[in-house]
């Protein structure tokens, strides 16, 4: 990927610059996103991957603006779309970029749908707001992307409600909702947690055809590091709200450099098809001992450190910077070495 | 097998009814349809398939936390299932399970300790006795001591899952019922609890039946593995090896399906069309059928039972019967 090497000649549709949100709350400042950077480039599809609270999610709806000021901060940084910073944009600029240019799909379609309206309606919601479509448009711009999705007999599924779609079902319905105004950018969170692998499997190969379809550039933000090799060209993983590691999806997963990185490869256990292997030859799982900290307060030093088989004096001192090693693989750490 | 085996589950069905509509047919919820298996001693059954096959109610039949429609449960040699609760209450000593959500299933207003010990109260062991063992368990399951004094909401998920383990523990079960043990935690901390009830086998000598939806996570852990659909047993056999060569057209896909990190082995994806059919009116003939790419005639009209097919490796599919 001669791409990563100089980032003059990257072509970003989003540039995320030392973003920070902080939360308020009752025993102080948490730094839920703690000056994270990363592109988006045209046409890819970048990972964001971590545990519970690392702020890959507070990143991905920082983005468009979707949590509630207060308890939020956004204490610094830039999101930059097209070269122009969305943060400074009022919420009528921001309204004409969401489901538009910019899409979202969650976790939990069910919670993220509308029970009372038809699915039809929801998926023609966007267009109708943005590009003004009259009722009879509007419902054959349903039918048509619920075709697209894959869900049978789409002309009487979209009069259909949330609840008469299966999860998997659901899932596509949001997915198509997203593209109905086929934008430039879809940032998917955790878009196939919910689901089962088999259904896991048709929704993570309809995103990448309509990425194919589309161009859209995606965000894919989940804790499956085997999602994450599956439909990823760049990683980026977070820690505690800071970005610990980022390289082209090959090279994170042969050579991890960041301690954490490495212990979440070597503690996620490996389905084994190859024949004659034989579990009692299997190594253990690697732990990370320890838990995630807490994001509260001023975090001193690398926040991976107490948990660290590699951390020394200094690590608990000073934050690492990020050092690229090389073919964009950039990594925050005092120990390990180069690429 | 049987004659060693500690848990013998027969032809356990579980048909949950649903409200009686206007017309004064019944219908039900086929959530466990079938379903016979062995547990030996010190060994590891895993039990996986998706959401609604009936592995949590599978792991409920056996632990009589619900009675089944039909079929036995048989520990030790002995039938559960038409045992009086009273006669029961010795076994229920000897058997424990631990929850997907370990939050939820401990008591929000006890001490970590109390709810360690709990078993042992209800047990009758005197309370001078069970404060020296809840402080063994905490030491066994990595928690500080200190910790018994705290409540349920001051500890992690991790942890949680560590206190569950530690009452499941107090008794000194010969089985321990793990249903999603790990599927609410994150990667660091499920590598944590899987190698603890890893060397908790080890040392202590307990057979796990294990129920989860992630195979890695099955595979590793388990000596044997049972592929659950709708409702019945598709494939069972020796973990490793039914991994290596899977039969069942299901378990195929399902393997398929699963996102490899690195892949060790290139294979091609299967993708099941459509979604599992409701247990309420499953399809006849194999349950399958409807996803199956390779269905015949037969498939639609008769279910194949399960089929030795070697060495402990049995499938429920017309495409290998004899």
């Amino acid at each position: 990927m001669d791409a990563l090497t100089s980032s003059a000649a990257r072509d970003a549709i989003v540039e995320i610059n030392d973003l920070k949100v902080w939360f308020a709350s009752r025993d102080g400042i948490v730094r839920a996103v703690d000056g994270i950077s990363f592109d988006l480039l045209r046409g890819e599809t970048l990972g964001i991957v971590g545990e519970s609270g690392c702020g890959k999610s507070v990143t991905a709806m920082t983005m468009l603006q979707l949590i509630p000021s207060p308890p939020s901060v956004i204490a610094g940084g830039a999101i930059r779309y097209n070269g122009a910073d969305l943060l400074t944009f009022d919420e009528e600029r921001l309204r004409a970029i969401r489901g538009n240019e910019i899409s979202m799909i969650f976790q939990d379609p069910m919670t993220s749908l509308n029970p009372v309206l038809t699915v039809g309606e929801q998926i023609a919601e966007p267009a109708v707001l943005h590009r003004r479509l009259d009722k009879h448009a509007a419902r054959e711009l349903a039918v048509e992307m619920l075709q697209k999705v894959g869900i049978p007999e789409p002309r009487r599924r979209a009069d259909e409600y949330p609840h008469q779609f299966s999860g998997g079902m659901r899932q596509r319905a949001m997915i198509a909702a997203a593209l109905a105004c086929h934008p430039k950018v879809l940032i998917a969170d955790e878009p196939t947690t919910a689901l089962d692998v088999t259904i896991q499997a048709q929704i993570l190969e309809l995103m990448l055809n309509l990425k194919r379809e589309y161009g859209t550039s995606i965000i894919m933000i989940t804790h499956d590091l085997g999602v994450v090799a599956e439909t990823c060209a760049r990683v980026v993983v977070m820690y505690a709200g800071r970005k610990v590691e980022e390289a082209a999806a090959a090279e994170l997963f042969s050579t991890p450099l960041h301690p954490y990185t490495q212990g979440l490869l070597s503690a996620t256990p490996r389905l084994e098809t190859a024949p004659g292997t034989r579990r009692a030859d299997r190594p253990r799982l690697q732990e990370i001992p320890g838990m995630v900290p807490t994001l509260k307060g001023e975090a001193i030093g690398c926040s991976f450190a107490p948990r660290c088989y590699k951390a020394t004096a200094i690590c608990r001192e000073y934050a690492p910077r990020l050092e690229d090693r090389g073919n964009g693989h950039v990594v925050s750490c005092f120990n390990c070495g180069s690429a | 097998m049987a004659g060693t085996a500690l848990l013998d589950a027969r032809d356990l069905k579980k048909y949950f009814p649903l409200k009686r509509g206007l017309r004064r047919e019944r219908k039900h919820v086929r959530a466990v349809d079938g379903v016979s298996f062995t547990l030996g001693h010190r060994e590891t059954l895993g039990i996986v398939g998706e959401s609604g096959c009936g592995k949590s109610t599978t792991a409920k039949l056996i632990m009589r936390l619900i009675e089944p429609t039909a079929g036995q449960v048989w520990f030790d040699g002995v039938d559960l299932t038409t045992m009086s609760r009273r006669r029961f209450r010795p076994y229920r000593k000897r058997m424990q399970i631990l929850f997907q959500d370990p939050y939820a299933s401990l008591n929000p207003r006890m001490k970590a300790g109390a709810i360690v010990g709990e078993p042992l109260r209800n047990f009758g062991v005197p309370a001078s006795e069970s404060a020296a063992r809840v402080e063994q368990l905490f030491d066994r399951i990595g928690l500080h001591r200190d910790a018994m004094r705290k409540y349920a909401h001051e500890f992690s998920g991790g942890q949680q899952q560590r206190l569950g383990i530690a009452r499941a523990l107090a008794l000194e079960p010969e089985m321990i019922v793990c249903d999603e043990p790990v599927s609410a935690l994150d990667v660091s901390i499920q590598a944590q609890i899987i190698n603890l009830l890893i060397d908790l086998q080890k040392d202590l000598g307990i057979s796990y039946i294990f129920v989860a939806h992630d195979l890695a996570v099955v595979q590793h852990i388990s000596d044997r593995v049972a592929v659950m659909y709708l409702g019945r047993l598709v494939e069972t056999g020796d973990g490793d090896r039914l991994f290596a060569q899977p039969l069942h057209p299901y378990t195929r896909a399902l393997l398929s399906a699963v996102p490899k990190t690195f892949s060790t082995v290139e294979s091609r994806r299967i993708v099941l069309k459509g979604d599992v059919p409701s247990p309420v009116s499953p399809p006849p003939g194999c349950h399958f059928h409807p996803r199956c790419p390779e269905a015949m005639q037969r498939c639609r009209r008769q279910s194949p039972d399960l089929r030795e097919v070697g060495e402990g490796h049995r499938v429920a599919c017309w495409l290998h019967a004899a």
